[in-house]
């Protein structure tokens, strides 16, 4: 009796006892939105297959799931600095939970990376929180200047999502930057789950829109086009990364061929020299091709080594040092800096759905959203 | 007659006394792991603490007065927005609000963290009064609906509240005023209130209410009258807790996985684990339930077994959680405690029983 319990304790006893870096990963790996986190941890999986070491230390990666919910992200994130002693974190997904999360790491003085919290908030007034995507008001900014300058738009209908504030925050920051460029814009609004909008499109019409800017998620925007085109619209659209999603190819069907939206990444973008060989080797790694969560996991795992090896220390406190201080780095999603905020400023990602596909569009280069 | 009550009193003296030795007993333990722990013990024991409030005041309704209520993580939501709002700096607030300014009111609130808590408390009780009104006079499985549709209800509200509550993009910044001693002085508090209740002639109505509501009624009871205080009692401490939650994690926001449906389950959980209608039973399915959550993270590592290495497999804490539960519920089907309490003269029974077969 006494032997087997003592066996199923040495059981337990983790192997990864001798020297070695580590680095936690924050993750949503179970509950309702899993399949980001199951995404994420497939990029840095793969980053830390091809940059195993860094100051001549195996780098380890201790996952810790937060379930999705905030609770379980402070308490993760104080189990990763606490117990496991890991000097940077990547992690979370959620913007919510990275809020969370982030509250622990600013009080321990560890350095944490968001791959895609994308609230404004979530490194608001924080020394060691920082992220690897652009934040909410970037994708604004940019669909305005991509609708002016290269749509050549001078009326634009913005479809606001009172319900998110993805959505509201995304609508001020086109608005603000088209009408600073002697664009019109009328506003109207909508919310999450609406079926109806012929009253919208009816004023949209009456305003002579040459585009319509939906910034809520795909469901809608591909309901909102559908209708749009029943009643006669020839503009063009416009979305936020809400609609980066196969399902608004599914609902929307011929009605959003041709819409353009904002993201992060795509595999045909080849925005660094970094991208192509990192859709090859997740090609061969995992049989498919990777998806905006993936890359942007890999270009946190990569930024946290560059940053160590910059540091040359495993010191916390000098490797966020090191971050805020990453200039032009060549991620895979881009080339990638990381502002005094802790903000990544980098190029935007324009795609447009073409013969009912994700095709590369255009990018909007970081200089031209100052 | 009179030697009889003599004992009575020399035995509840008694009681007294060993409580007393008993909490300050508790008091030096957390000072000792307020020394001795590292931050993320200090957090999940301070956690244990929050639980065991919103596990002992959902007992008070569910257990103790026999009416099945789901509301209780809408009176958590309310209590925590109202101390957050109250406690977070002006400046702060003004930093967060970015879609839409803080309504002025708001903008300028500004209290400590004690009176922001009981004020929380306070606003909760007002809210199960006004909602409790109307849906107490329902029973069984309409209460429970009625209940769960005001607390979805209550988390739309913060949803849509664009200049009160931050809307969807939640509170940020709270300070971080809950630590061991104030979690654990309001558990502390809670128990202490809620067993001398029960214990008085108000508990004892509530008991039988509980028992047979009828029965209650014919003998004199306004049954009515006595759900709603324990209604209203009982959201004014899921208020506190909320109030101590939103300070332990220093952010809120109205998702539904932060304060929606699952948090009462979670709470709900904890109950019926340690017994439903048992308050020490509700302290200990809460400590429980926080300690396993976290202790059995280990389970999510890899790790070797007999000289095999195995990769880490996400969630099988939550299936070994569960596994637990079932088996706990299998062998003790009414929970751990079942109705009992732990109380002194159940310790020196079970003390003595212990010597007898020592001795033999």
């Amino acid at each position: 009796m006494r032997k087997t319990l003592l066996l199923v304790l040495l059981s337990f006893t983790v192997l990864s006892s001798f020297a070695s870096i580590k680095i936690g990963a924050l993750l949503p790996l179970t509950g309702g939105v899993s399949a980001f986190g199951e995404l994420v941890k497939k990029g840095i999986d793969l980053a830390r297959e091809e940059k195993p070491k860094v100051l001549g230390q195996d780098v380890e990666i201790i996952y810790m799931d937060t379930r999705s919910e905030k609770t379980e992200a402070a308490n993760g994130m104080a189990r990763l600095i606490d117990q496991q002693k890991v000097i940077a974190v990547i992690g979370e997904v959620i913007s919510g939970n990275s809020i969370a999360a982030g509250e622990i790491a600013e009080k321990k003085k560890v350095p944490m990376v968001s791959p895609s919290s994308t609230n404004p908030i979530v490194t608001q007034g924080k020394k060691f929180v920082s992220r690897v995507c652009f934040i909410d008001p970037i994708q604004g900014t940019a669909l305005a200047e991509f609708a002016f300058k290269t749509l050549k738009v001078t009326k634009a209908v913005v479809f606001t999502d009172i319900e998110q504030d993805y959505s509201v925050g995304l609508s001020n920051f086109f608005m603000e930057r088209f009408q600073k460029y002697g664009g019109q814009v009328l506003q109207v609004k909508y919310k999450s789950g609406d079926q109806e909008f012929s009253s919208q499109l009816s004023q949209a019409l009456a305003f002579g829109a040459q585009a319509i800017v939906i910034t809520g998620y795909y469901n809608e925007i591909a309901l909102i086009a559908q209708q749009a085109r029943a009643l006669g619209y020839k503009g063009f659209f416009l979305a936020g990364d809400g609609a980066d999603a196969p399902e608004l190819i599914k609902i929307g069907g011929q009605a959003v061929e041709g819409l353009y939206f904002t993201s992060h990444f795509h595999p045909d973008a080849p925005v660094t020299p970094v991208t192509k060989p990192f859709v090859d080797a997740f090609m061969k790694k995992y049989g498919t091709r990777p998806s905006t969560l993936s890359a942007l996991g890999y270009d946190a795992y990569m930024i946290i080594i560059e940053a160590i090896e910059r540091a040359k220390t495993t010191k916390p406190e000098l490797i966020a040092t090191a971050i805020r201080s990453i200039k032009n780095f060549q991620g895979a999603t881009g080339t990638i800096t990381i502002d005094q905020q802790g903000n990544a400023i980098k190029d935007v990602v324009i795609i447009q759905v073409k013969n009912q596909n994700f095709a590369f569009a255009a990018k909007i280069s970081a200089s031209a959203l100052k | 007659m009179v030697t009889a009550m003599r004992t009575m009193k020399e035995k509840t003296r008694r009681d007294l006394t060993l409580t007393v030795l008993f909490v300050i007993f508790v008091a030096i333990l957390l000072q000792v792991a307020n020394v001795k722990f590292d931050s993320y013990q200090k957090q999940v024991l301070s956690l244990m603490a929050i639980y065991g409030i919103m596990a002992v005041s959902l007992n008070l309704v569910n257990g103790i007065t026999g009416v099945f209520s789901l509301g209780h993580a809408g009176f958590i939501l309310l209590g925590a927005y109202t101390s957050a709002l109250l406690t977070i700096p002006p400046e702060q607030k003004a930093m967060i609000f970015i879609i839409e300014p803080a309504h002025p009111f708001i903008a300028n609130l500004h209290t400590d963290f004690f009176t922001a808590t009981i004020v929380a408390g306070g606003i909760s009780a007002l809210g199960a009064f006004i909602i409790g009104f109307p849906v107490l006079r329902l029973s069984g499985d309409y209460l429970a609906i009625a209940s769960l549709g005001f607390s979805e209800v209550l988390r739309i509200l913060a949803l849509n509240l664009q200049s009160i509550t931050n809307g969807s993009l939640g509170l940020k910044g709270i300070p971080n005023h809950t630590n061991i001693w104030w979690s654990w002085g309001w558990l502390l508090v809670t128990v202490l209130f809620i067993v001398s209740l029960v214990k008085s002639s108000y508990g004892r109505a509530l008991l039988a209410i509980r028992e047979n509501p009828i029965a209650a009624e014919a003998m004199g009871i306004n049954v009515f009258k006595h759900t709603l205080l324990s209604f209203v009692i009982s959201a004014f401490f899921a208020g506190v807790s909320g109030s101590l939650y939103a300070h332990w994690l220093t952010t809120i926001d109205p998702r539904i996985t932060t304060f929606g449906p699952v948090l009462t389950y979670y709470v709900l959980i904890m109950v019926v684990l340690g017994g439903l209608g048992s308050v020490s039973g509700s302290i200990i399915g809460a400590i429980l339930f926080a300690f396993l959550m976290e202790w059995l993270r280990m389970f999510e590592q890899p790790f070797t077994l007999f000289g095999r290495q195995y990769p880490a497999i996400q969630g099988m804490r939550m299936l070994v959680l569960s596994v637990l539960f079932v088996v706990t519920m299998i062998v003790w089907k009414r929970g751990l405690f079942g109705r009992a309490e732990i109380t002194w003269d159940g310790i020196r029974k079970l003390m003595k029983k212990f010597r007898r077969s020592g001795s033999r």
